[in-house]
C-alpha cells in the first residue's frame, strides 16, 4: 500500500512537471540563425521583410543570399555559406544605426514603416546601389 | 507573328465570329500559329491564311451580362480559365485591394456564356505564404462557377518552409513538390513546380526528379494528344536578367517535341506575353493583383503602381476555348475593367 502511494506521488509530480513544460509558450518560429532580426519574429513579419525590403528593394530573389542545401537545389535558410547573407546583416545594422543616429528614430526595427531610411532608399531595386543594367 | 495592321483589317476579321463557326477549317497547324496579342484581350485563330479574332469585351453585352445578340461562339468540347498571381496579403499602393480584384476576375469567369469546366491557378496564391492568406483565397475561389480548380505554387507560396504548407493544402494526390498530370476529354494537362528549387538570379528550376517523372508521364501518350503544361515561372526565357525563365526548361520541352500540339501557360511576370516556337505555344497570364513592368523597362521587376483608373485594365483572366475535333485552342486575355463594367451595368 505504501509502495503504491509512493508511485502515486511520483506520477503526480511527473504530471505537474509535464504540465509546466507544456505551459511554456512555444517559440513562434523555428528559425535557428537570426542574428540581427528579432529571434521571436513571426513568420509573417519575417516574410514581409524578405519580400518588401530585400526582394523588391534590391531586385533579388531568395537565392541571392541563401545557400542551397548540400544535396538539392532547395534553400537552406539557416546556412551562412553565402557571403551575401553576412553583408545583408551588416547592411541591416547600418540601416538601423543611420535611422537612430541621424533621423532620431527610437528603437528602429527593419521593416518598420516609420524608418526614414530603408533598403530601397539607396538600392532602388538594384543589388548594389548605383548599378545599372 | 500575327498582327493586325490596321483597324479595317481587324474589323474584317472580327466578322467571322458570327458566321459558320463550326465549319471553320481550323486544324492543328492553324492552332499552332494562333497568337493572342499581348494585352489587348483578343481571341484569335489562324489557318491557311484565314484569321478569326475577337475580344471578350466585344462579345459580352454590358446591359445583359451575356453574349451579344447575333454572335455565336465557336463550338467547343470544353473551356477552361486560367488565373494567376493573386498575391492575397499584398497591401502596397500598387493595389491595396487584391481580394477585390481577385473577386472581379472570378466575376468575369462567372459572366462567361458557358461555365469553364475548370480553372487553372498558376501560382502566387498568397503574398507571404500565411495560413490566413490561403484561407482568404480559398474562400474567394469558392464563388467561382466551375467544376474544379487546379493549382501550382508560385515562389511566394513556398516562402520559409520550402512549400510544406502549400503541399498540405493543395498537394493531395501530387508527386514530389506538388507536380501532377490529369486527362480531360482527350487533352493531357501537366502541372509543374519550378519555384521550390531555385537557381542563381531567381530563375526557376524543375529539378531532376520532376524531369524524370515528366519523361515517364508523357512516354505512353500518342503524339496526337494535345498537351497543356502549366507552371508558375515561364518555361521560356522571357527575361533571364530578372529571373523570368526556368533554367532546365529545355530538358522538359525536349520531352514534348514529338507532340503536335503543346501549350504552355505560365504566370509570374504579371503581364501577357506569347511566343510560338515550333509546335509549342507559350503564354504568360496577367495577375489578378498588380502589374509589373515590361521586361527591361525598369531597374528591376516588382509591383508597379499605375494610375488607379488604369489598374484593372492591366489585370485579368485568361480563358481557353478548346475544340477537340478540329484541334483548335485559342487563348483570350480579358482585362478586369470589362468585368467591372459588366457588373456595374447589371446592378
Amino acid at each position: 500500500m505504501q509502495v503504491s502511494r509512493k508511485y502515486g506521488v511520483l506520477i503526480g509530480m511527473a504530471i505537474v512537471v509535464i504540465a509546466g513544460i507544456a505551459a511554456v509558450p512555444a517559440p513562434s518560429n523555428e528559425y535557428k540563425n537570426l542574428k540581427v532580426l528579432p529571434k521571436d519574429i513571426s513568420t509573417k513579419d519575417l516574410s514581409r521583410i524578405m519580400i518588401d525590403e530585400f526582394e523588391d528593394g534590391l531586385g533579388v530573389s531568395c537565392g541571392f543570399c541563401h545557400a542551397e542545401e548540400k544535396d538539392s537545389h532547395k534553400l537552406d535558410y539557416a546556412s551562412d555559406e553565402k557571403p551575401e547573407k553576412e553583408i545583408a546583416r551588416l547592411m541591416m545594422k547600418m540601416t538601423l544605426d543611420v535611422n537612430e543616429k541621424y533621423f532620431q528614430v527610437p528603437h528602429p526595427l527593419i521593416g518598420d514603416s516609420v524608418l526614414s531610411i530603408k533598403c530601397m532608399t539607396c538600392h532602388k531595386g538594384q543589388p548594389r546601389p548605383g548599378e545599372t543594367e | 507573328m500575327l498582327l493586325f495592321n490596321n483597324k479595317k483589317e481587324k474589323m474584317k476579321n472580327e466578322k467571322y465570329i458570327s458566321v459558320n463557326e463550326n465549319d471553320d477549317g481550323i486544324d492543328r497547324a492553324g492552332f499552332l500559329k494562333c497568337m493572342a496579342w499581348a494585352g489587348t484581350g483578343l481571341f484569335c485563330m489562324m489557318s491557311g491564311g484565314v484569321m478569326k479574332s475577337f475580344g471578350m469585351s466585344q462579345l459580352i453585352d454590358k446591359n445583359i451580362g451575356a453574349l451579344k445578340k447575333g454572335l455565336l461562339l465557336p463550338k467547343a468540347d470544353f473551356t477552361f480559365a486560367q488565373i494567376s498571381d493573386s498575391h492575397i496579403g499584398f497591401n502596397k499602393p500598387a493595389n491595396p485591394d487584391v481580394l477585390g480584384t481577385l473577386q472581379a476576375a472570378i466575376g468575369k469567369i462567372n459572366a462567361m456564356p458557358t461555365a469553364p469546366s475548370f480553372i487553372l491557378h498558376t501560382g502566387d496564391l498568397s503574398h507571404l505564404a500565411q495560413a490566413d492568406e490561403f484561407d482568404t483565397l480559398d474562400q474567394a475561389m469558392k464563388s467561382a462557377k466551375t467544376g474544379k480548380i487546379f493549382y501550382v505554387p508560385g515562389e511566394h507560396d513556398v516562402l520559409n518552409d520550402n512549400g510544406k504548407q502549400y503541399l498540405q493544402r493543395y498537394g493531395k494526390d501530387t508527386k514530389g513538390d506538388g507536380w501532377y498530370s490529369f486527362d480531360y476529354k482527350g487533352v493531357h494537362f501537366i502541372g509543374l513546380v519550378n519555384v521550390v528549387n531555385t537557381a542563381e538570379g531567381g530563375l526557376g528550376v524543375l529539378g531532376n526528379e520532376q524531369l524524370e517523372w515528366l519523361e515517364k508521364d508523357v512516354k505512353g501518350l500518342s503524339s496526337s494528344t494535345p498537351i497543356i503544361v502549366f507552371a508558375h515561372i515561364p518555361l521560356w526565357e522571357v527575361y533571364p536578367q530578372w529571373g523570368w525563365g526556368t533554367r532546365d526548361s529545355a530538358q522538359a520541352l525536349s520531352y514534348l517535341k514529338r507532340f503536335g500540339s503543346v501549350s504552355v501557360l505560365n504566370g509570374h511576370i504579371h503581364q501577357t506575353l506569347q511566343k510560338v516556337e515550333g509546335n509549342i505555344t507559350f503564354h504568360t497570364a496577367t495577375s489578378t493583383a498588380f502589374p509589373q513592368p515590361q521586361p527591361g523597362t525598369a531597374p528591376a521587376a516588382g509591383p508597379m503602381k499605375v494610375p488607379a483608373e488604369q489598374l484593372r485594365s492591366l489585370l485579368g483572366v485568361t480563358s481557353v476555348h478548346y475544340v477537340e475535333h478540329n484541334h483548335t485552342l485559342a487563348i483570350t486575355d480579358t482585362p478586369l475593367i470589362a468585368a467591372k463594367e459588366t457588373k456595374m451595368e447589371n446592378q
